[in-house]
């Protein structure tokens, strides 16, 4: 009999956690307006989730206006609203289940590529636990301390987003004076070693200048 | 969640049939929504795609969703590509499809939908994409099987599994940086060296330039 209600749970476990584990990573490039949907199971779960912004035109030209990010709810209204941003992390506890919605818009025509993590997080509460006395009290710190994996999860997604952005932008920069390609390195010793040779030419010039100066008789000027 | 939680001596009959719907990832009989959706435009295709590193399992399910019609769901394409450009899975005509790879190369991985010529209305579809990476694509009711294992271990098992991925993403930032930070390092000290340099020049060409005039001054008798 034990053995049976064990054998039960650990099914109920499982189906648990197939539901429990809502996560998606991913990217996606929009021209106008791009939303993603989820769905949220039951009200009081936590939504969690980052947007990294992973083209440099945001980067290189102070005057993009950036993307703005909405989230909106199931019954329409809007729970977040960043404008002009180029990557944020959001967090918040759904008030109720359904259908949400998660908006890109793009001012601009060119095309961004935005690269985006969203985690819905279940702890059944101990408002279950009173009602149902067969749900084990572990259970639901085992979920708390999923959550809080998850957390560090998703944090981790966010770091790998911005360092990818950022490792582009730097090696596009230092592309000038990375000479570990061949043409970059032939082409920037060429530019330094004319310009060391111009320099000599100048001051070889100003030197023949000014004998020249002194070379007329010196009786006549005496500088 | 409470879907999941039946009790008392029900739970024997019940759960064979929740566990059989809910594992079988078709639509019509339980839409099991995990995963984001997404639209795909009445013309262009949409694509999703992430940077993902060698040698991780990659599982991805799609199904389109379409509450209007259900007897004649509207179909689509897809096609899975690898960063260099081979082809890893094509699909052509269907409402739902699955696909699941190891990657052997790192790099973006790209997914893209687009709808079928048989079907031109000018309306948007819904598709609904679940795409799972690494720890969360592994098959742990195989191995709860295999290892004899149930319940609480069980869970216990798949923390484990999680804070295991997290180590290895902390690992992977931390050498990210390393390697961005000699980045750095070389290229400001190839700058440096370069302005060391010219200033060196100016410098040795000036002090050149007096001596050789007061030479030549003091040659002429004019000091």
């Amino acid at each position: 009999m034990e053995s049976k209600w064990r054998k039960i749970w650990g099914l109920i476990g499982l189906l648990l956690l197939n539901f429990v584990n809502n996560v998606s990573s991913l990217s996606l490039t929009i021209t106008k307006v791009d939303c993603v949907y989820e769905i949220v199971r039951s009200e009081g779960d936590i939504v969690s989730g980052n947007f990294v912004v992973v083209d440099h035109h945001i980067f290189w030209s102070s005057d993009h206006p950036g993307i703005d990010f909405s989230i909106t709810s199931p019954g329409g209204g809007i729970l977040h609203n960043l404008k002009g941003t180029s990557g944020d992390k959001f967090s918040f506890k759904a008030p109720r289940s359904g259908l949400y919605q998660f908006c890109f818009h793009n001012p601009l025509s060119t095309p961004e590529t935005i690269a985006f993590y969203i985690h819905i997080g279940h702890i059944p509460n101990e408002h279950n636990l009173a009602k149902n006395e067969h749900l084990d009290p572990i259970n639901v710190k085992i979920a708390e301390l999923r959550e809080a994996l998850e957390a560090v999860t998703t944090e981790q997604k966010y770091l790998k987003a911005r360092d990818a952005v950022h490792r582009r932008n730097l090696m596009i920069r230092y592309l000038y004076l990375d000479a570990a390609n061949e043409s970059t390195k032939t082409r920037v010793i060429g530019y330094t070693v004319g310009e060391y040779i111009l320099l000599t030419i100048a001051s070889v010039l100003q030197v023949v200048y000014i004998r020249r100066l002194f070379s007329k008789s010196v009786g006549y000027n005496r500088i | 969640m409470n879907e999941g939680m039946v009790f008392g001596g029900r739970a024997a009959c019940f759960l064979p049939i929740i566990l059989v719907l809910c594992l079988t990832r078709n639509s019509n009989i339980l839409p099991v929504a995990e995963g984001i959706w997404l639209t795909i435009p009445s013309s262009g295709t949409k694509c999703v795609s992430e940077e993902i590193q060698s040698n991780v399992v990659v599982l991805g399910d799609y199904y389109v969703i379409d509450e209007n019609n259900p007897d004649h769901i509207p179909t689509i394409s897809a096609r899975v590509t690898a960063p260099f450009g081979n082809n890893l899975h094509h699909n052509e005509n269907a409402t739902h499809g699955q696909f699941a790879f190891t990657t052997s190369e790192s790099g973006n991985y790209l997914a893209c939908f687009w709808k079928d010529g048989s079907f031109q209305k000018d309306s948007e579809l819904t598709l609904g994409v679940d795409w799972k990476t690494g720890i969360a694509a592994k098959d742990w009711e195989s191995v709860a099987k295999k290892e004899k294992i149930e319940g609480v271990e069980l869970v216990l098992r798949r923390l484990q599994g999680i804070v295991e991925t997290i180590r290895g993403n902390l690992i992977y930032l931390r050498d990210r940086e390393a390697d961005m930070r000699e980045v750095s390092e070389a290229t400001n000290a190839r700058v440096a060296w370069f302005s060391i340099m010219s200033l060196g020049v100016c410098i040795a060409v000036s002090v050149l330039q007096i001596w050789y005039l007061k030479r030549y001054f003091v040659k002429k008798k004019l000091i």
